[in-house]
Formats: C-alpha cells, structure tokens, sequence
C-alpha cells in the first residue's frame, strides 16, 4: 500500500524504513529483497508491506527458513550484479547465516583483490528492554565488527533510519544494519521527514547534544538513555554532551576527539555484554587518539556479561539504564 | 514412498506393521479413553491460555497448538519413560504430557508438573527454568526434555547427542524430536538427521506439517508434497500420519520408535495438519492478509477431539450421548466454556494456574547468575 506523504505528517521509525526500501526499489531495477515472510505478511514487523504487490516474487522472495542459503544466494546474486536486501526476521538468527556472512560475503573484495563487491545489506530487528528474552533481544554487532569487510549501521531516530539505510542499499560492500525494534512504532521520536531523496552518509557521528563536562557515546536505544541521563547530570548542575555514533563501522572517531577536547571526560556505552562489546573499541580508541585530553579515566556501561533474561526485572537488573549511566557519568564528572 | 493412508503397511520401516498388526492393535479401551481425555486437556490448555493472554495476564508469544493436539498425544503416549523428546514453539502441551501415562500426578513420573509448565508460562520462580528464558525454552535433565533455543531445528543434533551417551552408558532409549515443516529448511536438521542415520541412532524425527510457515505456505518451503520425502536422502524410513487422527500419529510414530529401539536408526514421520489461528496471537487477525478464510475453514473441519470421538463410537468404547456431553470439539477459544470440557481436565490446569498465579517472580539479581557454573 502506498504511504499518503503529507509535509507535516510526522513519521514512526518502521514507517522510515519502509519509505527507503520502497524508495529504493523504485530507484534501483536490479534491487532485490529476501527473506522469511516477507512477501503476503509484509514482514514479521512490516517493514516490506507491499513491495510483493508490487514487484512480485521476481524482486520479492519469501525464502524457506534458511538463514544460510538466503545470505549465500543473495550473494550469489551480488556477484552477478544484483543488489539485495537480506531480512534476518529478527537479528538473533543472524547467527544461522553466521559463515556465509563472515567467510563468503565480507571477504569477497579483499580476496578477489577488488575484482568482486558485494552490494548487499543484511537488516533486522535487534535490541532488548522489550522482554523478547535470549533469543529475540540481541545486539550482536561486535561479532561482525570482528570480521573485516562488513559495514555496520544502528539508527536511533527516524530520520536516520531511513537516510542511513538508503546510503546502506547504495554502498557497494555488504552492510548490517541494526534495526531498534523498540522504537519502531515509539510516538515520542516520530518526526516529519523530507520530502526529497536524501541519505545519511555512512561513517558520520551525529552531536545528538552539546554539553561542556562529560562526553557520552553510544548508539541505539541507549541515545535515549543517555539524554536521560543528561537530564539528571544538569539536575547536579553538569552539562553532558550526547554523540550517537550511528555507524559502528566504519566509526567516525574524529567527531568524539572534537568533544573530548572540549569536555575533557568519557563515558561509553552498548547494549551488548561488556567483554569485547563495541564500547570497549572505542574506549580503546579513545584512550588512543585522545588520552591527553582526557582528565577522568573513561568509563564503559554495558549489559552484564550474561544473555538477556526474559522475566522484566531481571532484563532492566543486566542492561544499561538512565541510572546506570547517570551514576557512571556523576563519577566522571567528579573525578 | 510416502503415503497418507492410515494403512501403514506401505511404509513400515522393519516389514512387521501390517493391518491386524499394528501398535494400536496392543491398546485397551482404557486407553482410548485416556487418549481422549489428554486430546481434551491439551484443547483444554490452549483455550485456556489464550483466555488469559486475552485478558492481559500473559506476557510473550503464545504459540496455539489447537487443532494440531493429536500429534502430541499420540506420539508421546508410546513412548518409555527414559526416553527423550524436544519439543519446540508450538509444543507447549507436551511439557507435561510426556510420561503421562504413568499417573497425571505419579510424582515420579518423567515428565513436567502442570504447576511446573503454568510457571513457565507465568515467568515465575517456580518454573524448571526460572524463567529466564520465555515459553517454550524450557527442558529437564532429570525428566529428559531437551530444552529448545529459539533458533529453529536447533535441537536435532543433541537429541542425536542424548541417545549416543544413552547407548554408549548401555541404555536403550529413543529421542522424538518435534519439528515444524518451515524448520526442515535449516541445515542443522538435515546435519543432524545425516550423522544420525549414519550411526543408526534413535532419533525419531516428527514433522508437523500445519501447511504454514508463519506466513510463509508450504509450497515456497518444499517443491515435494510430503516433508517425509527428506528421509529419502538418508536411506531412512519417512512415514506420513494423519495428524488429526491421534490413532494414525500414534501407530506412525511407534512403528518409527520400535524401529529405533531395535537398532535400526531414525526415522521421520510427518503428521499432516493445520494451524488453526495466526503464527503466534499477535498474528491472530493478521493471518488473513496471506490465508485465504475458506482455507481456515477447512482446515479446521477435522477437530482431532471429533476424530477420535468418532472412531470410539465405531468401537464401540463411547456412547453418542458420552460423546456430547463434553463437545468442545469444532469451537474456536472465544466460544468454548469450561464446560464443554470434562470437569478433572479443567480442575487439573487450574490447579496449575492458581500455583503459578500465586508463585513469586525471581528476583532481578538472578539476571546475572548461571552464566558459568561455580565452585569445585
Ligand atoms: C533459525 C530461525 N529462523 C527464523 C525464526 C523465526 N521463526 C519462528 S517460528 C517460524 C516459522 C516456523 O514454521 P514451522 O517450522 O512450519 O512451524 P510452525 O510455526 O508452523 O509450527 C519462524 C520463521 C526462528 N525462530 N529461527
Ligand atoms: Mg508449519
């Protein structure tokens, strides 16, 4: 069904995304989309309403349940010229398509020493706080983080979504893209959207807030837990800055150096367990490219080392929270 | 080759089923009448549920099985014991139907207590699982359930596992693994179910053909009209059952059973059925934008209660005046009432519903316990 695109009309994320996956198989004739239920259902969430009525099962394929062979295939497609769009029903069962993922497709061009690029992008919905429990819950973007060759994305508001994923289905290597299922249909973020073709380029962090005291990078859902967080810190008279790096890979670190240098302190934060999570790189990075700035030592909030829990408090006692990274940054600041 | 009649002689995996002698021939109509008592509890279950999800008393996905009961009966009546299953999504019943011949209540039996399952579903501490994992993701070491992950198929290889050790410590059990025919696509399923035919182990292999896939139809899943047919790559044995008729489910699946029990490797019995309501109850009054109505309508034409009802009467075993006194058959959730239920099958889940109600929730620091094991 056709989306009524009024100027004023303000726009969840979900229906962000589906405008950019129209919008680009409208662009793009050699665009193609694969997937578990993708086609009648529209998607598990909705995201490809539509796109079977219109294209049909040429452009549109509702796959068998085969994480493995819907990754090999597209990327079959993908070395005979075809961009695809790959739907994991929910990012968990990435871990099914695992190999052709790490070893086929995000190896491609290095070992082919650029005779092969795989435009592909792999999208799903991902992160926890909606008791989805172990299996429908995961941010698991520092497994492919670890695997040289494959582009991550995380959007955190609608604008984004639908800018990044665009850039995402024009950029000629595979990339992931971490789609919050929280905020999906979240009313507080909807916002109205352009009118005109625009993207969000890959690798560009984004000053969600200026602050003076304290630097928070993150991506995702906890954007929104670190402008709460912001709040409380004005509350105790500090002023944070807020980054959303919404591209992990490749991160843009310089936009953090310029905050560091002007806030002097660090707090990071993922959803994701702490060992080997994605805040733990840019700590890293930062204490690299930064450490004379720095007048606090960083410090990283994370999910607990453990899977996510299903029954509600156990899930908020693992995750990081506004009170988890209000604490951290109070320490920072007070240092 | 498959076949879809309730005649098994076609497809006996060891030559001894024929028509005079098949497994059901050795039940008494004591029996049947169990059978039939566990069809209403399982129906009974699942109404129930989808009651108090309705209500808003349930968090999580509810998978129905309604309609599709017969083959969790059926199979697992046979069944020793000390024999293993793995039940997924839409297995909900078989939790506590394993071993429950042994006695709803015989506190030694190898399956969970409805207190136990009720928890599960409730998210509270009681549960075998602590709930920390939702619905379905539960198992029992003790009771031999192997405990599902969400990725589908996922179990095949350690019910393959389970039955090495069993054979390898000198017992002889056999492991039924329960499958959607969506799940068949997954490699690990064919991975599995190859190591397991190469070492003739006792899987048993249940596919529980619904025709759908979430939203996807059968024909964009398999180009062959029976999933029995993936047997045939594996040299092994692929029966079909009617999955209405706990009879047929329950002849299959053992002559399969007795097949492994004898050495002679796994087997895969598609039971074929139909999925009454949406994928899970938030696809309830979506379903329709893929399923067309009459397609719903006949594929609940053959409530499994009316086809063993049935076949009792021609036996002889149920009066019709019996047979109506509890008719729960062919009523969707929303119409049926406790009372088109007999009154033991409703006593007994509310004995698990009020546990679980009254059951405490974990406390939140368990989150972080369990991730290895301590101590020693
Ligand atoms: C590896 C994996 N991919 C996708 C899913 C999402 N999913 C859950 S149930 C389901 C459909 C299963 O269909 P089928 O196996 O026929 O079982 P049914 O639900 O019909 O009983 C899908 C795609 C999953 N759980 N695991
Ligand atoms: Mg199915």
């Amino acid at each position: 069904m056709a989306i009524a695109v009024t100027p004023d009309t303000k726009k969840n994320y979900l229906t962000a995304l589906k405008e950019a996956i129209a919008e680009e198989m409208a662009r793009n004739p050699d665009m193609i989309c694969m997937g578990e239920d993708i086609g009648a259902l529209g998607g598990a969430f909705g995201v490809t309403d539509g796109l079977i009525a219109q294209y049909g099962r040429e452009r549109v394929y509702d796959m068998p349940i085969s994480e493995a062979a819907i990754v090999g295939t597209a990327c079959g497609l993908c070395l005979n010229g075809k961009t695809v769009m790959v739907e994991m029903q929910f990012i968990d069962f990435i871990s099914c398509g695992f190999d052709q993922i790490v070893n086929m497709t995000a190896t491609y061009h290095y070992r082919t020493a650029g005779e092969v690029n795989i435009p592909m992008v792999i999208r799903g919905p991902a992160g926890a706080y909606g008791g989805g429990a172990l299996y429908h819950s995961q941010m698991n973007e520092a497994w492919f983080a670890n695997s040289p060759g494959l582009k991550i994305i995380c959007p955190s508001t609608p604008y984004d979504a639908k800018g990044l994923m665009k850039a995402a289905l024009r950029d000629p290597n595979p990339v992931i893209v971490y789609e919050i299922k929280d905020l999906y249909r979240k009313r507080e973020i909807e916002e109205v959207l352009p009118e005109e073709d625009y993207v969000v380029p890959l690798g560009k962090a984004k000053v969600v807030q200026e602050g003076d005291d304290v630097t928070i990078v993150t991506y995702g859902q906890n954007v929104y837990h670190a402008l709460g967080a912001a709040e409380k810190l004005k509350e105790e008279g500090f002023s944070a800055e807020v980054i959303d790096i919404r591209t992990i890979v490749p991160l843009d670190e310089d936009t953090i150096v310029e905050s560091l240098k002007k806030t002097n302190r660090l707090v990071v934060v993922n959803e994701a367990p702490r060992t080997c999570g994605f805040a733990g790189e840019l700590l890293s990075r930062m204490t690299e490219r930064a450490f004379e700035y720095l007048d606090a030592p960083p410090v990283r909030i994370t999910r607990m080392d453990t899977p996510v829990p299903w029954v509600k408090p156990l899930e908020l006692y693992v995750l990081p929270s506004v009170a988890k990274i209000t604490e951290a940054a109070l320490k920072v600041c007070r240092y | 080759m498959a076949t879809t009649t309730t005649d098994t002689a076609q497809t006996s995996p060891d030559g001894q089923s024929s028509p005079g002698n098949r497994p059901s021939d050795r039940l008494t109509h004591d029996d049947y009448r169990e059978l039939l008592k566990q069809l209403y509890l399982a129906r009974y279950f699942d109404v129930r549920l989808i009651k108090e999800k309705k209500r808003g008393r349930l968090r999580g996905t509810l998978y129905s099985s309604h309609n599709q009961e017969a083959i969790l009966v059926g199979s697992l009546y046979g069944l020793e014991p000390m024999d293993w299953i793995s039940p997924i999504h839409r297995d909900m019943p078989a939790f506590f139907l394993k071993d429950f011949r042994s006695g709803w209540d015989n506190p030694d039996r190898m399956g969970m207590t409805i207190e136990e399952v009720c928890s599960q579903v409730w998210g509270k501490a009681t549960s075998p699982g602590r709930a920390r994992d939702n619905w379905s993701h539960i198992g029992s070491k003790s009771k031999r359930i192997i405990h599902s992950t969400s990725m589908l198929a996922g179990t095949i290889p350690a019910a393959a596992g389970v039955v090495l050790a069993d054979r390898l410590n000198g017992l002889n059990t056999v492991a039924v693994t329960y499958n959607g025919e969506g799940s068949t696509a997954q490699g690990v399923f064919h991975e599995a179910i190859n190591f397991a035919a190469v070492e003739k182990l006792p899987v048993v292999t249940i596919i529980e053909n619904n025709q759908w896939a979430y939203g996807t139809p059968t024909h964009y899943e398999y180009p062959l009209e029976d999933f029995a047919r993936r047997a045939d790559g594996y040299g092994i044995p692929g029966l079909v059952a009617d999955g209405q008729d706990v009879i047929d489910v329950y002849n299959k699946v053992m002559q399969a059973v007795e097949h492994a029990r004898s050495g002679n490797g796994p087997s895969i019995v598609e039971c074929k059925t139909f999925r009454a309501y949406g994928h899970g109850d938030h696809d309830d009054d979506r379903a329709e934008k893929y399923r067309p109505a009459e397609e719903v309508e006949k594929g609940r034409k053959r409530d499994p209660l009316h086809v063993m009802k049935t076949r009792m009467i021609e036996m002889g075993i149920l009066t019709q005046e019996e047979a109506d006194k509890h008719p729960a058959e062919g009523k969707g959730a929303s119409e049926v009432t406790d009372a088109d239920f007999p009154a033991e099958v409703s006593e007994y889940l509310s004995r698990g519903v009020n546990f679980a109600v009254k059951a405490p929730l974990p406390d939140e620091t368990e989150g972080a316990m369990w991730v290895f094991k301590e101590g020693e």
